[in-house]
């Protein structure tokens, strides 16, 4: 099985990584500052930091079982909130999350990389069907030092 | 906040993310001078801050929300050459190119919520 953290993995990651920080800061900012003025909204907003936090994690580390989940929650909470706001927008005009307008103000990359997540992690997955390694990929195993959960996935 | 400090900053990284581009294109991964210029765009980002503090120029003031940003670019460059470095295919020199991006939109958005409460 080809690692999630290599290759466009490597690129994908460090994309997560980034919409983690910018969700989690937005989030944390929010709910320490002003949560009162709309609490369900920064909730969202956090909620949204957290899930690209564990996506992040979970690929950067070949953890398929917690990317997948990650990256589909990620992927309806785009759809859903992004749907929202066009449908309901005086829910989200004053109170934005990243997901808001499927992620316009972060130039639509919160709408694209969910999709990118799931093509890449069908992509990485596919390829221990075609080498029929019994074993996995052994030559990656300096890679996965810490994954317990990799084993049985992997 | 002066607007020049920024200005140079968004160019250095805008110039760090053009070598990173190019090597994407080349098929190529980072390589050991980039991460030197990527010191070099760090410890201009280091001066600005320490400009700011010890010099806050033209009005207004810092929010808690410039802190944030100030103090979140710091980690950009070095988390994103540690991770782009361990790669050696051209998917580092991506993530480079991602990392400096960030830094120069870090750096326009100082100018934004430069004052604001």
């Amino acid at each position: 099985m080809r690692p999630t953290s290599q290759g466009p993995g490597r690129a994908l990651v460090s994309v997560y990584g980034v919409l983690a920080l910018a969700a989690c800061a937005r989030g944390g900012f929010q709910v320490t500052t002003k949560f009162h003025e709309a609490p369900l909204s920064y909730s969202l907003a956090l909620f949204a930091g957290v899930v690209y936090v564990v996506a992040t994690f979970a690929l950067a580390t070949n953890r398929r079982w917690l990317a997948w989940p990650a990256v589909l929650t990620e992927m309806a909470g785009v759809l859903v909130v992004g749907t929202l706001s066009f449908v309901a927008p005086g829910l989200f005009r004053l109170h934005a999350s990243v997901w808001s307008w499927f992620g316009v103000e972060y130039l639509l990359v919160p709408l694209v990389l969910p999709f990118l997540g799931v093509s890449w992690l069908r992509r990485s997955g596919r390829a221990a069907v075609d080498e029929h390694a019994p074993g996995g990929a052994p030559d990656e195993a300096a890679s996965d030092e810490t994954a317990p959960g990799l084993g049985p996935t992997g | 906040m002066s607007t020049l400090l920024v200005w140079v900053g968004v160019v250095l990284s805008l110039l760090l993310a053009a070598w990173a581009g190019w090597h994407t294109l080349r098929n190529r991964p980072v390589i050991l001078r980039q991460l030197i210029a990527g010191a070099v765009v760090e410890a201009y980002l280091l001066v600005q801050l320490v400009v700011v503090l010890v010099h806050p120029a033209g009005g207004g003031a810092a929010s808690g929300l410039f802190w944030i940003y100030v103090g979140t670019q710091l980690f950009v460059l070095p988390l994103a050459a540690t991770w782009a470095f361990a790669e050696r295919t051209r998917w580092s020199s991506v993530v480079l190119l991602a990392g400096a991006l960030v830094v120069a939109f870090l750096q326009l958005r100082l100018l934004q919520v430069w004052g604001q409460a």
